[in-house]
């Protein structure tokens, strides 16, 4: 299914190279739950004439993200996101988590929340996403 | 079919004594678009004018398109397009008539396409060539140029005198023409902001030699500035080897360096103690990281 509302952006003189720019917001979009699975993304071609950028960077951008399986090539619809895959042990999986808590708590802290309104506060955005 | 659309080795070229270009060394395959940045008298003009077969290299060999450019062939000319920094056609004769005349010495010229460029770029076909406007006048030298679809394009500060809104136009025709992965475009350039927007690759050269060429995003993802700070004052020894730019003030340094990596950062902080904070840099700050005094102390 296409998604018309989805929108890029790019910066083209900034210090953030154009194709990372393009996988940080689609990360973010797949993040935010306003990508999902089996979303398709615009082809690179429309993607290129739209924003007004050299074809190779986005197609660079949507590798790099085939590469780490947040998108995957489907044939006849281009590019798509992908199912998550639980790779790896719960161990790994909850060392990538990490430096994002890290950040969470840091930020907590210094707005001067005890320990448990910080745990209150990921208590209930994990009761906002978890769905099932 | 040859791999490179440019293939430039050990390029020399000296006027008299003075020597512009200094073994200059530049393969650009086919299908790149590849800004060409550097300060007025750097020798884009010169490398592009040998590229062209305008002038005769001193020693070195210059191929473009699989021949060598001070021999090319009409065959090979017609394969190719240039704009030229300064644009000069005859004064007397009309938008319409030159684009006429041009066209008749090709016999691949795509008149569709040449008209729809001068309507998108809302050039008057009935005026005069001479009274135009500068922009009007580098707008027409662009449509002769791209008027029969060249595989290899060469552009001497192509968007100079164009305003925002045109320069958007060509560079949007640039990407278009460019978007079979056939043909090659070599401009160069002052306005970073625009190489950074179409370039896939960037050659950087300085005083007659080429500094850098690789992908725009390599050079974006390598070349930092790292900002240092201190518990106690740096020493006047302080340096890292390979900076492009070293400045100490007292427990403060600011070191740009041509590769970044973790295991960099790391050493450095081990080394000085140091806290470490590191910037990206655009292509413009990049460039005048490169331009920049290489060191200074002040304690």
């Amino acid at each position: 299914m296409q998604k018309p509302s989805l929108t890029f952006s790019v910066h083209p003189s900034s210090g953030v190279p154009i194709y990372r720019q393009l996988i940080d917001q689609v990360e973010a979009m797949i993040a935010g739950g306003r990508l999902v699975p089996g979303d398709t993304l615009p082809s690179v071609r429309d993607m290129a004439s739209e924003l007004g950028i050299n074809m190779m960077t986005v197609s660079k951008a949507w590798a790099k993200l085939e590469m780490t399986g947040l998108l995957e090539r489907s044939r006849g619809k281009g590019m798509v996101v992908a199912v998550p895959r639980n790779e790896g042990s719960t161990i790994e999986r909850q060392a990538q988590l990490k430096p994002l808590t890290d950040q969470a708590v840091v930020r907590g802290l210094q707005l001067g929340l005890t320990d448990s309104q910080i745990q209150e506060v990921f208590t209930s955005s994990l009761q906002e996403h978890r769905h099932d | 079919m040859t791999e490179f659309a440019i293939d430039v080795s050990h390029l020399r070229k000296q006027f008299g004594r003075k020597v512009v270009l200094n073994d200059v060394t530049l393969k650009i395959p086919r299908g790149q678009i590849t800004g060409l940045l550097g300060l007025n008298g750097a020798g884009k003009s010169t490398l592009i004018k040998c590229l062209l077969g305008l002038l005769r290299p001193t020693s070195g060999s210059v191929t473009v398109l699989g021949k060598d450019a001070w021999d090319l062939e009409d065959q090979q000319k017609m394969r190719l397009g240039y704009v030229p920094q300064e644009v000069s056609l005859y004064p007397w004769m009309t938008v319409r008539q030159i684009v006429n005349y041009v066209s008749a010495f090709y016999t691949n010229w795509d008149n569709a396409w040449s008209d729809e460029l001068l309507r998108r770029w809302e050039l008057p076909l009935s005026d005069r060539f001479g009274p135009l406007s500068v922009g009007q006048k580098q707008k027409l030298a662009l449509v002769l140029a791209l008027g029969h679809r060249p595989e290899l394009l060469i552009l001497d500060e192509p968007v100079a005198s164009l305003d925002p809104v045109a320069r958007r136009w060509f560079l949007e025709s640039i990407l278009e023409m460019a978007s079979d992965e056939r043909h090659t475009v070599l401009f160069s350039t002052h306005i970073t902001s625009d190489l950074e927007r179409v370039a896939s690759h960037v050659a950087l050269m300085k005083e007659g030699v080429i500094l850098f060429h690789d992908e725009l995003d390599t050079l974006k993802d390598q070349v930092k500035r790292l900002r240092l700070e201190t518990a106690s004052d740096l020493p006047q020894s302080f340096s890292v080897q390979g900076a492009l730019r070293t400045e100490v003030h007292g427990r403060n340094a600011i070191v740009t360096v041509p590769s970044a990596s973790t295991a960099l950062v790391d050493e450095l902080q081990d080394r000085w103690s140091a806290q470490i904070a590191v910037e990206d840099l655009n292509l413009e700050e990049i460039f005048l990281e490169m331009h920049a005094q290489p060191t200074s102390h002040s304690n």
